[in-house]
């Protein structure tokens, strides 16, 4: 992960960043309306459409345990590759895209080998700032998005 | 200030320097009132101002000084003397006066005064106490240079009183002239008061008339102001709402900075220069926001400040109101003061 740009975003005050390879884009939430799923994990907020696309909005801090919040103006949807899919994760604010070089990361803390905890690629270092690296496969691949293929419209 | 030194002024017009006893005393009813008391009373009676000059004519003369002591020059003088030793007296003691006269007749004299000013006497007699010794008259008349025969005859005619009569009739002179006159002086001094306080009311009611018209002014200007102020209110809402719009833009613009910056990352080398570009773009949004953010605090600082301005205003309509209730309430009390100033005038005229 030698030299790469990420895409930094804020989530309950902490800095969050993640490989801007992976970012298809940024959007404003308040230009969209999430539509509620009923029935589907509690991490997915629920569906935009963008473009005629549907897109599955994840709600970060629920995965990662935080107090829930309400999405704000301000709030973005960043936007990521996966696979051949593209779903949307909601953020604070995006603040910044950064240029990493090698010197700067951290890998993650290896504290446990929990499968939840994959998702940590590493820590990026800006003076004092510690941005947390995040992995966008392993962040929306854990097994509550398994299933979220398009079965789960068929299955409808 | 002015005014109100002038008005003392006329008060003072009306001081007991100038004051003379006509001023005091219809002329026409002192007369009667002395012709017919000395009809009455049998006394010989005359009015004169405080230098000696009569201002009556005379009542019930007798022949005795009529035809005889006052018809020689030194007859005249002398009871001219008599009459002034006589007022004199009387002014002197501020009472009536019973003396004998150079030709030995019994007079008195009465003084007319006004707050211990003499304004005029009231001289009167040519009797006798007791029978004429003729013998006494006869030198008089000697003296005077008059026919001793006619004189002692007059004298003889003369009546006859007792000295209290004498005094008690100079009493009620005195008594009735000065009560007279100073009911007469009173009553002019009310009436000039009651002109003065008429003219100052007048005046007050003037001012509070152009007092009540300015504070209408004054209540046209602040509503105009607090229109205006309004205006500059309401315009500065509309600056904000167009700030809203410039700070929508510039957020826009950064999250197109930060797409593009994207997009520039994900064309690796090729794009570095567009990547450039893009961080340029996102600080430029950066920096237009945070000029809609002084901006608007700028705003914000007017908007209160008009707001402590509109409150402070109302504040003024409020006392300015107060302020045109209470000339009211006082125009309405001076109505009544007038309405009793001229009830004042009419019984001053009316006394």
């Amino acid at each position: 992960m030698a030299n790469i740009q990420l895409v930094v975003f804020e989530i309950n005050g902490s800095e969050y960043g993640i490989d801007a390879l992976a970012v298809n884009g940024i959007l404003r939430s308040k230009k969209f309306k999430v539509q509620k799923i009923p029935g589907v994990p509690e991490v997915i907020e629920g569906m935009i459409n963008l473009r005629g696309q549907v897109n599955y909005i994840y709600n970060l801090r629920t995965k990662f345990g935080l107090k829930e919040a309400a999405i704000e103006d301000e709030s973005k949807f960043i936007m990521l590759n996966i696979g051949s899919r593209v779903v949307g994760c909601i953020v604070d604010e995006v603040t910044d895209i950064v240029r990493f070089d090698d010197a700067e990361l951290e890998p993650a803390p290896n504290l446990s080998a929990s499968h939840n905890m994959k998702y940590l690629k590493g820590i990026g270092k800006v003076e004092d700032r510690m941005i947390i690296i995040l992995d966008p496969l392993e962040l929306l691949s854990t097994d509550e998005t398994l299933d979220l293929s398009p079965d789960l419209l068929r299955n409808c | 200030m002015k005014q109100h030194e002038r008005q003392i002024t006329t008060t003072n017009g009306l001081s007991l320097d100038n004051i003379k006893l006509t001023d005091v005393i219809d002329l026409e009813f002192l007369q009667r009132f002395q012709d017919d008391f000395a009809k009455g009373v049998g006394l010989a009676s005359v009015t004169v101002d405080p230098e000696g000059r009569p201002v009556t004519n005379p009542s019930s003369y007798t022949r005795f000084c009529m035809d005889y002591t006052h018809s020689t020059e030194c007859g005249d003088k002398r009871c001219a003397e008599s009459h002034r030793k006589g007022g004199e007296e009387a002014a002197r003691t501020g009472k009536p006066v019973v003396y004998e006269c150079h030709a030995g007749l019994i007079d008195f004299a009465a003084p007319i005064m006004i707050e211990g000013k003499l304004i005029g006497t009231i001289l009167g007699g040519q009797v006798l106490t007791a029978s004429p010794n003729e013998e006494k008259y006869r030198r008089i008349a000697k003296e005077i240079g008059v026919d001793g025969d006619g004189y002692v005859e007059t004298a003889k005619e003369i009546r006859i009183l007792s000295k209290e009569s004498i005094e008690s009739a100079a009493n009620v002179l005195f008594i009735v002239a000065n009560n007279m006159s100073k009911s007469a002086y009173r009553q002019r001094k009310l009436k000039v008061v009651a002109e003065v306080l008429d003219d100052s009311l007048h005046q007050i009611s003037a001012t509070m008339e152009q007092l009540a018209a300015s504070a209408g002014t004054v209540s046209n200007n602040q509503s105009s102001l607090n229109d205006e102020i309004s205006n500059v209110n309401s315009v500065t809402g509309n600056i904000n709402d167009v700030m809203d719009l410039i700070k929508e833009i510039a957020d826009e613009t950064r999250l197109l900075g930060l797409n593009a910056a994207i997009e520039a990352a994900r064309a690796g080398e090729a794009g570095l220069g567009f990547g450039v570009v893009a961080q340029e773009i996102r600080k430029l949004s950066t920096d237009s926001k945070a000029t809609v953010g002084k901006i608007k605090e700028f705003t914000n600082v007017i908007r209160s400040s008009v707001d402590r301005t509109v409150t402070m205003g109302n504040e003024t309509a409020l006392t300015v109101e107060q302020q045109a209730a209470a000339i009211q309430e006082v125009t309405a009390s001076l109505e009544e003061i007038t309405t009793m100033t001229e009830q004042l005038s009419m019984l001053a005229n009316d006394m």
